[in-house]
């Protein structure tokens, strides 16, 4: 084959133009497919950005902004004059949010450089970050100094995912005055994300704020949903791995505080109360016979709350679990005790209810026979009518007495004092005790049909608060207060407000039906407790406050050890947990009552010895506060009238002639009280 | 002085003359376009000319240059370097499995330190000069079908399947696109062409089921479902999408694209430019950059079927076949049309290599403009 020129055309004339031909078709066609297919583009631009436009256009912004949930400031608890006894203080941390971030190890040793972290709190939060969803913040670690807040906050922009937060933290100033009621708060548990579920299944986010805390006991678990608020939102501009780059405060919505509740303890005297326990265990509880409301509701010994908010040790808590004085449990409300001698003027309300004379005298020779039993009593008190017998406590009078009442006759005074109940005081944890009675032992001895009927023989002890008689110092508190005031039923009252909405008054309750002479009958007897010299806390419970006077009741209650059935000696000796329990009730001013208040001091031996000068402390703090009774100690003594028949108004009553060893005018007699009593 | 058929012998090649015949509005358009290209990546960087915006006007002047020197290159030169430059293109691609370095999980690379080339961009080049000069001395007939074409088919599906097993789906697609495309040019015949179609529908299934890697199989499911895995391998798809469509009619204004601007659109400143581009000037602003790029395919396809050569035809309209399918394969992945396969949008997107690939094939359009009266050595049975 002969090849042509080269510089020629290898191929016919014809052909190259039917090759150009071809190609020029061809790059038509082809220019044609372009922009159909620039045109495909455009209808799927139009579709993307006109017609589904807005639905890109808030997914781009729910890109871009994030809201950062704040918690609510928690509501405060207060005492009855305005005193924080739970408060919040700021609380320096740092939060992490792992985010798209795959190194979280190497941050976590960052951050360790500058903020003491420990390897085994560095393994336990890369356990938790791994196990908590992306967006949701973890805290590496709080309550930092300000330096170290400080250094954390100028690093954490190169610290992806490390934010430094200021929130804020639960903080009980008294520490352990008021544990018991007002409680704590802790971390959130599983359990309470269960119990918190919403409609739609899933918990409240602001649970899982890691600076959330919860409500666990007390006023601060019964509450919890006054006290929490609502959470706010911070409204961030954040990048694709979550950094923050702008705040947008015009977006932020306002967290709602939590409400301020507010209590009717009083600081002063509950922490007084805490005082004068010391290491002692037991419980006080104080109320103001007017309203009802609870001036003082301790449990000793008691725990530091604050050790609960972050988090307490296993080693603590088992230390606080595992101590034989139980400091973990609110013995004013949970505590159930034989009531004691206390009790027996329930059985002289009661007996004076069933015709028995308050004249009629009954002679002690320190023992009392019932069928084949004998009852003791501690002394000889020799012949007493039912004031000596109240005022020295004799049992052997209230033996007797107890079984002129009848056992039914002592429940339906004992119940209508406020004994065998609960009462609605905002907070739970109460128990009722027992107040017993032929009913009562019919039902509880349901299985054993042998013990159902109720035994003559087994009165005498439930006149002197023993038997099967049980109830816990609030109770008490509340019948010394319905003795006192003589007229209402009250209710105690320990929530006085929330978020400034006033709560029901203990006061606004129906009359007590008490016939009134018999109880100002019983309230002298009471008078003669802590001021005549036979009383048995003649000296224990004298306050020395001029004429305010404590009127009151001692009881020294045997504490059964039921495993063994024995029980200790009398009094204050040998082992702690064999010794009686030692009460006191208690009102003031004797004649004209303000304050009510019970004593019980778990163990503590006699109720002169142990609980009356507890009492008697406790109250002086309340009446010395109260500026009305202080004015009454602090205004001079009148003189001596001339003509002591003509009586001036607000003077004082005339000298007792019958209170031996107490000096004449400077403490008036409270014989006002004591219709019964021979002159 | 424009220049006709009828001007003096040696008029023609004085440089003086050469240049006037550059066509300068196909210059403008590449500008304006890498201008704002220029403009998205110095807002993509936070309105700063560095890491990229400067790098990139840079790169664009060195290669607008070049593009001039290339277009005064005779076509005969351009005609006789055909065969050698696919040759070597070759040689390298073959080379890369042997002595390539690995970078993101691919071997692309060859070279070491500041100079680094890439065979698979030169074979851009070399597969439309190769095709172009075969072509060149094939009769229309032959063209249509004949036995020969089986040597095309060669030239093209040698170097897409070297490419594909780097594995750098993206490219092999586009060389073997490209080769298709100037097949159909040339003046493939229709029956072939069906025929090709129904073969391709059919291997489709398979090829994606048993030859591609896993990753590659799975931005193919992805880009069908992206709302199935929204943070893995659907997130570059979700946020492109997000990216567009948050432009809406009329952009967020330039600067103001927060999915760009706070990272969450990924590759903002390569493959998924256009996203960023779409989100700060919307449906108005995507329709104008449109056009511009149909422009220069327009004046580029105009400048082919002007040349008194086939090779420049050819070599033309094979440039622009890859400049087209460049920018619809990157414009139909941002959009979710089609697999994330890693496509960079000629001219705006931040890399000097596509950008000098680019800008030597507008080189070689060029000079098919400005050497469109010479005449072609017939190349029959010879490869110089």
């Amino acid at each position: 084959m002969s090849r042509p020129l080269s510089l020629e055309p290898s191929i016919f004339f014809d052909e190259v133009n039917e090759r150009q031909g071809v190609f020029h078709r061809r790059a038509f066609l082809f220019g044609g497919f372009a922009g159909l297919g620039t045109l495909a583009l455009v209808g799927r631009l139009t579709d993307l950005q006109v017609v589904e436009g807005v639905r890109y256009q808030l997914l781009s912004n729910s890109n871009q902004f994030n809201f950062r949930l704040r918690p609510p400031p928690r509501g405060r608890i207060l005492d009855r004059n305005g005193i924080e006894i739970a408060s919040n203080r700021p609380d320096f941390r740092v939060l992490y949010r792992k985010g798209e971030s795959k190194d979280i190890e190497g941050t976590l040793d960052k951050v360790a450089a500058l903020i003491p972290l420990s390897d085994t709190r560095k393994a336990s939060l890369l356990k938790e970050i791994s196990n908590t969803p992306k967006s949701r913040p973890v805290s590496l670690a709080n309550d930092l100094s300000w330096d170290e807040f400080a250094r954390v906050n100028v690093r954490a922009p190169d610290l992806l995912g490390v934010a430094a937060d200021m929130g804020e933290a639960r903080v009980y100033p008294f520490g352990g005055a008021f544990a018991h009621v007002i409680g704590y708060v802790a971390r959130v548990s599983a359990e309470d994300l269960e119990k918190e579920k919403g409609i739609d299944g899933k918990p409240d986010p602001l649970l899982l704020h890691p600076g959330f805390r919860i409500g666990k006991q007390g006023v601060e678990k019964a509450l919890d949903s006054q006290l929490r608020g609502r959470p706010g939102g911070q409204k961030v501009e954040v990048d694709s791995v979550g950094r923050v780059i702008r705040d947008d405060p015009s977006g932020d919505i306002k967290a709602l505080p939590g409400k301020d509740v507010v209590l009717s303890l009083d600081a002063d005297i509950q922490n007084r109360a805490l005082e004068v326990f010391g290491e002692d265990s037991g419980a006080a509880v104080m109320m103001d016979i007017r309203t009802g409301d609870l001036l003082c509701l301790l449990s000793a010994p008691s725990f530091d709350a604050n050790s609960f908010v972050s988090g307490v040790s296993s080693a603590d808590y088992k230390q606080l679990a595992q101590y034989e004085r139980k400091p973990l449990l609110d013995k004013a409300l949970a505590g159930l005790y034989p009531p004691g001698s206390t009790f027996k003027t329930m059985v002289a309300l009661a007996a004076l209810a069933a015709g028995q004379d308050p004249k009629r005298t009954y002679t002690c020779n320190g023992a009392f026979q019932f069928g084949n039993h004998v009852f003791k009593c501690d002394k000889h008190h020799g012949t007493l009518d039912m004031h000596g017998a109240i005022a020295t406590s004799c049992d052997v009078f209230f033996y007797q007495t107890a079984l002129n009442a009848g056992i039914d006759k002592i429940a339906e005074v004992a119940k209508r004092f406020g004994l065998g109940q609960t009462f609605d005081i905002g907070i739970t944890g109460q128990r009722k005790g027992i107040v017993p009675s032929i009913e009562w032992k019919r039902n509880y001895f349901k299985k054993t049909p042998a013990n159902q009927k109720w035994f003559p023989g087994e009165t005498p002890s439930v006149g002197i608060g023993q038997g099967y008689v049980n109830v816990n110092p609030l109770q008490l508190c509340v019948m010394a207060s319905r003795l006192a005031n003589g007229r209402k039923a009250l209710n105690p009252r320990l929530i006085r407000s929330i978020g400034g909405i006033e709560q029901p008054r203990g006061s606004a309750v129906p009359d007590l039906e008490v016939n009134p002479d018999h109880l100002n009958f019983v309230r002298a007897a009471m008078a003669s407790v802590a001021n005549d010299v036979s009383g048995t806390a003649f000296a224990a419970a004298h306050l020395g406050l001029g004429s305010v006077l404590m009127a009151g009741k001692t009881g020294t209650a045997q504490s059964h050890v039921y495993a063994s059935g024995t029980h200790g000696a009398h009094g204050a000796r040998g082992d702690w947990q064999l010794r009686d329990h030692a009460w006191f009730i208690a009102f003031a001013p004797a004649d004209d009552p303000r304050y009510a208040l019970s004593v019980l001091v778990e163990h503590g031996g006699f109720g002169a010895e142990a609980a009356a000068p507890k009492a008697r402390e406790i109250m002086r703090t309340a009446l010395l506060k109260d500026p009305e009774i202080r004015a009454r100690i602090e205004q001079p003594l009148p003189l001596p009238p001339l003509d002591p028949n003509a009586q001036l108004p607000g003077a004082a009553p005339p000298p007792p002639t019958d209170i031996p060893g107490v000096p004449g005018p400077a403490i008036p007699s409270v014989q006002t009280f004591d219709p019964g009593r021979p002159a | 002085m424009t220049s006709s058929a009828l001007t003096r012998p040696g008029q023609r090649d004085r440089l003086s003359e050469k240049v006037t015949e550059i066509d300068w509005r196909l210059a403008l358009v590449v500008c304006v376009i890498t201008g704002l290209g220029a403009m998205i990546l110095y807002s993509a960087a936070g309105n700063a000319w560095s890491p990229w915006a400067d790098k990139h006007v840079i790169r664009f002047g060195l290669c607008l240059v070049l593009m001039f020197v290339l277009s005064m290159v005779g076509l005969r030169f351009w005609f006789i370097a055909a065969y050698p430059t696919y040759a070597i293109a070759l040689f390298l691609l073959m080379l890369v499995p042997v002595i390539g370095h690995t970078s993101l999980g691919a071997k692309r690379w060859l070279g070491a330190g500041a100079i680094q080339i890439q065979p698979s961009e030169i074979m851009k080049i070399g597969i439309v000069l190769a095709l172009a000069r075969f072509y060149h001395g094939l009769s229309p007939r032959e063209a249509a079908l004949s036995w020969k074409l089986l040597i095309p088919a060669a030239l093209i599906g040698v170097p897409a399947l070297l490419v594909a097993r780097q594995p750098d789906l993206g490219t092999a697609l586009l060389i073997a696109f490209t080769g298709a495309g100037m097949m159909f040019l040339a003046g493939l015949s229709w029956r072939l062409l069906a025929a090709g179609g129904i073969l391709i529908g059919a291997g489709i299934t398979p090829f994606i089921l048993f030859v591609l890697k896993p990753y590659q199989r799975d931005r193919i499911l992805t880009f069908l479902h992206p709302e199935n895995d929204p943070s893995g391998s659907g997130y570059h798809i979700l946020q492109s999408k997000i990216a567009l469509g948050s432009g809406g009619l009329l952009g967020k204004g330039y600067g103001l694209g927060s999915q760009s601007q706070l990272n969450f659109l990924p590759e903002k400143q390569t493959d998924f430019i256009f996203a960023t581009f779409a989100e700060e000037f919307g449906l108005i602003g995507c329709i104008g950059l449109l056009a511009l790029y149909a422009l220069a395919v327009a004046i580029a396809l105009r400048i082919a079927s002007i040349s008194h050569s086939h090779f420049g035809r050819l070599s033309a309209a094979g440039v622009t076949v890859t400049f087209a399918l460049y920018v619809l394969i990157n414009a139909a992945m941002v959009m979710g049309m089609a697999p994330v396969v890693g496509v960079p949008m000629p001219l705006m997107s931040y890399g000097g290599t596509v950008m000098l690939t680019v800008m030597v094939g507008f080189g070689l359009v060029e000079a098919v403009r400005v050497h469109r009266y010479e005449e072609m050595p017939s190349g029959r049975g010879s490869l110089l």
